[in-house]
């Protein structure tokens, strides 16, 4: 347990770069569907 | 939006993630590595400046024109300056946890920008009150160009003629920006990337808006 929490204390910074990595791409992921979904919609509707 | 330009902005914040993060910066007395929260705050309150004044020039552009779009496109934008006003006082928030020891002191920073979100929380209450759409697009266009011309004044007026803790002062004295180069690298990155951001997000809004106008008659709210 204590090793583990060295691990997290020395590589804290790298441990917060890799969550807020995961977040963006999750994000970015999210608008890259979100913007295929509205051209989809946008199709139908024009046609 | 083309492909090219949204992984673009996949790779800029990515960079500004890794780089912001990893690169060593100077030491700034009383910030130390807390001063990296500079590449998120700060363009979140550029976006936020941003969006609320381009609010204001497509409501200039509908009570001109009377387009039901330019509408639309001033009340996204108004709608995302928000979103992006509350994270800037979110990040700022978590940042004077660790420097000032608790998430708000009202600082005249902290101070000026609840009432800018008042401000615009007026303008969704407005909004929502008004049924007819015209009277809604017209009396919301006035409020948003009143709302905007507060903006200068509490964004860059107000925290610098009250005494304020906020490090303004350390990377911007007499006007010039102190800054590593390093440092200043990606910041202006994360400005550009950020901007990016903001204009994909505004025209997948702009865009549902006008889906939403189409397939009900009316934009909700």
């Amino acid at each position: 347990m204590s090793s583990l929490y060295d691990f997290l204390e020395t590589n804290s910074m790298y441990i917060v770069m890799l969550i807020m990595l995961i977040i963006w791409i999750g994000i970015f992921g999210f608008m890259w569907r979100l913007d295929k979904k509205i051209k989809k919609l946008e199709k139908n509707t024009k046609g | 939006m083309n492909a090219f330009l949204k992984i673009s902005i996949l790779i800029i914040i990515s960079a500004v993630i890794v780089f912001g993060l990893i690169l060593p910066i100077p030491n700034i007395p009383a910030l130390g590595d807390k001063a990296r929260v500079l590449y998120f705050h700060v363009p979140m309150s550029w976006i936020s400046v941003i969006a609320f004044f381009m609010s204001m020039w497509y409501s200039i552009r509908y009570l001109k024109t009377r387009e039901i779009d330019y509408d639309i496109k001033s009340f996204s934008s108004a709608q995302l300056g928000f979103l992006f006003c509350i994270l800037a006082t979110a990040t700022g928030s978590l940042w004077a946890k660790f420097n000032w020891g608790s998430f708000w002191n009202w600082d005249p920073r902290q101070t000026s920008i609840f009432i800018l979100l008042l401000i615009y929380g007026a303008y969704f209450a407005l909004r929502s009150a008004i049924d007819s759409p015209e009277q809604r697009a017209k009396l919301s266009s006035v409020y948003s160009i009143i709302a905007a011309v507060t903006v200068p004044f509490f964004v860059f007026i107000m925290p610098r003629i009250v005494d304020s803790l906020h490090p303004d002062p350390i990377i911007n004295s007499q006007g010039k920006i102190n800054m590593d180069t390093g440092m200043l690298i990606v910041f202006l990155t994360s400005l550009v990337g950020f901007t990016l951001l903001f204009l994909w997000c505004l025209n997948l809004k702009v865009r549902t808006e006008r889906l939403s106008l189409y397939n009900n008659g009316g934009i909700q709210d």
